[in-house]
């Protein structure tokens, strides 16, 4: 089995096709770290690069990433050694008083399908459970979100708190109403308006 | 001409004496003339006495009202769970749609809940106040957006393939209310409806799924608030013109549209837009209001402001806005900054 019909049946979203592609990959000996790497993986990346070019949209997205992860259940059980390590650990959450958990969410299956490990603290997230659930963690980047122009200054805040609290794990921030230069002024360490850019700047803050 | 006059000549194409100015003021004015955010959104004195506070300060051209309607007491009617905090927006603490049930549950609500007519109170004091001068402008959302909001934006995204049918009957089941509550807006002296379509805009939805799910809905509201005499203004991001989108908006009855994404300039230059539309309906245009506007220095409010009034300048049907709600946390020494420009602007 071909490690494209994997990437292929992702980017198709055939969760079908992906469960029978991955296990057939399996059965004839194909690396593990390939069909995760180059096929789950990279399947998501081109979703993403579909998706920053206005080709798919986000039921697409949602649908690929569900048939991503269906594969990975059927993959989990073979992963050893530097395959199971995550790339890194991940905390995501939309900031107090927001409730709009879209883009969150496609940034959390985007960094998960990149093969980080992601803690997702949900929305309606305090700046104090930030705080914790990353120290708890040993978080490399903690991601905020916000749909809304009123709690853009919660991020803020937060940002702020993770200076105080001298955390290693980087800030960025995303959300229809966040811009670079909110996210400069706030002094948050990088910022993206879409998902598959959100997966390039954690891997150059945690590569860094 | 007053306020009014100036409105309805630019949403009806005709000549103006100056630049309609009419930015979405809700948030800052709460909480430059509130007295709490919550009260400022929700309860009829506070309302009425921050947006005339705000009035004689900015002499804006509209009331823009609705936030919390939309946000809290729509989907609270609904049987979301939702709390009100004091100085942020309403928030939804648990959706009420699972289940096909839910959706038959949904046809039989009484909508006028307590807190519903407390705002339309709030609606019917302002119309009072203003004599008849400054028209009433209140943020509505589509049938698809306030389905998001029963049923959560992941699961009704992920409904549009794994479940189709509860799509379209949670949809065909908020048609009927959402017009209900149209015409009481309406009713109560709402002027201008700014048709919220969040969730169903190009940068979320395929045009494809645009037309399955949404334009039939949208179609059914739009037209039947227009026909009850309100101005309906869709609301939309992304790129309507490339989609296709703004096709099927203008097949409805609608008067004006706003191009609403934050970061407009790097998805559609409203002059592409003014092409499509030409002389149909008039068009709000957009001011990023995280930009300068929030974190910048007055002069830099200045300088953008200036940019979007120089490349409409001579547009027919123009209506100087923000692409969307204004941060509370604005400066209002940024607010001032943009109203002077607006206000002073030579617009021939």
């Amino acid at each position: 089995m071909a490690i494209i019909d994997i990437l292929n049946a992702v980017v198709e979203f055939d969760k079908v096709a992906v469960v029978e592609n991955v296990k057939n990959a399996i059965n004839s000996k194909t690396p593990i770290d390939d069909i995760l790497n180059k096929g789950l993986i990279e399947a998501m990346d081109v979703v993403g690069e579909k998706f920053s070019s206005g080709e798919v949209f986000v039921p697409e997205m949602l649908q690929a990433a569900k048939a991503m992860q269906a594969g990975l259940e059927i993959l989990k059980p073979h992963l050893t050694g530097d395959a199971m390590i995550a790339k890194g650990t991940v905390i995501i959450g939309t900031v107090k008083g927001d409730l709009h958990d879209i883009g969150k969410n496609l940034v959390t299956m985007m960094v998960e399908g990149a093969g980080f490990n992601v803690v997702d603290l949900g929305v309606d997230v305090d700046t104090d459970k930030f705080i914790s659930e990353a120290q708890a963690h040993d978080a490399d980047v903690v991601c905020l979100s916000a749909l809304l122009t009123t709690t853009m200054p919660i991020m803020a805040k937060t940002v702020e708190a993770f200076k105080e609290a001298g955390l290693k794990a980087k800030t960025i921030i995303g959300g229809a109403p966040v811009t670079d230069a909110y996210a400069q002024q706030i002094g948050a360490d990088g910022f993206s308006d879409n998902a598959p850019g959100a997966v390039e700047l954690i891997r150059k803050l945690v590569a860094a | 001409m007053n306020a009014k006059e100036r409105m309805g000549a630019a949403i009806n194409l005709k000549p103006v004496d100056k630049i309609p100015n009419a930015p979405f003021t809700e948030a800052p004015v709460c909480q430059y003339f509130g007295s709490t955010f919550k009260a400022a959104l929700l309860e009829g004195p506070q309302m009425l006495a921050a947006h005339m506070k705000s009035l004689e300060e900015f002499k804006f051209d509209w009331v823009m009202l609705g936030m919390g309607y939309i946000g809290g007491i729509i989907p609270e009617a609904l049987d979301c769970q939702v709390s009100f905090p004091e100085d942020v927006f309403p928030i939804i603490e648990k959706t009420s749609i699972f289940s096909m049930a839910d959706v038959e549950k949904i046809a039989e609500k009484d909508m006028f809940t307590k807190r519903m007519e407390s705002f339309l109170d709030g609606v019917r004091l302002l119309k009072k106040e203003l004599k008849g001068e400054v028209p009433i402008a209140c943020e509505y959302i589509s049938p698809f957006t306030i389905a998001t909001r029963l049923r959560g934006t992941n699961e009704i995204m992920m409904d549009m393939y794994d479940n189709p049918e509860l799509v379209h009957a949670l949809q065909e089941a908020i048609v009927p209310l959402d017009i209900a509550m149209g015409k009481a807006l309406i009713d109560a002296g709402v002027d201008y409806i700014f048709y919220g379509a969040d969730m169903e805009c190009p940068i979320l939805l395929s045009p494809k799924h645009y037309k399955e799910f949404v334009h039939e809905p949208t179609t059914k509201v739009c037209n039947e608030l227009s026909r009850l005499g309100a101005k309906v203004l869709p609301h939309m991001c992304g790129d309507i013109v490339k989609t296709g989108i703004v096709d099927m908006l203008l097949e409805m009855d609608i008067h004006g549209i706003m191009p609403g994404n934050l970061t407009q300039e790097k998805v559609l230059d409203i002059r592409q837009l003014k092409e499509k539309v030409e002389d149909r309906i008039c068009i709000f245009d957009n001011i990023n209001p995280n930009g300068p506007l929030l974190i910048g220095k007055p002069e830099e409010v200045t300088k953008e402001t200036l940019v979007h009034l120089n490349r409409a300048k001579g547009m027919s049907g123009y209506i100087f806005s923000t692409a969307g709600t204004s941060s509370p946390f604005t400066p209002k020494e940024n607010y001032l900054a943009m109203d002077r420009e607006v206000i002073n602007f030579q617009w021939k």
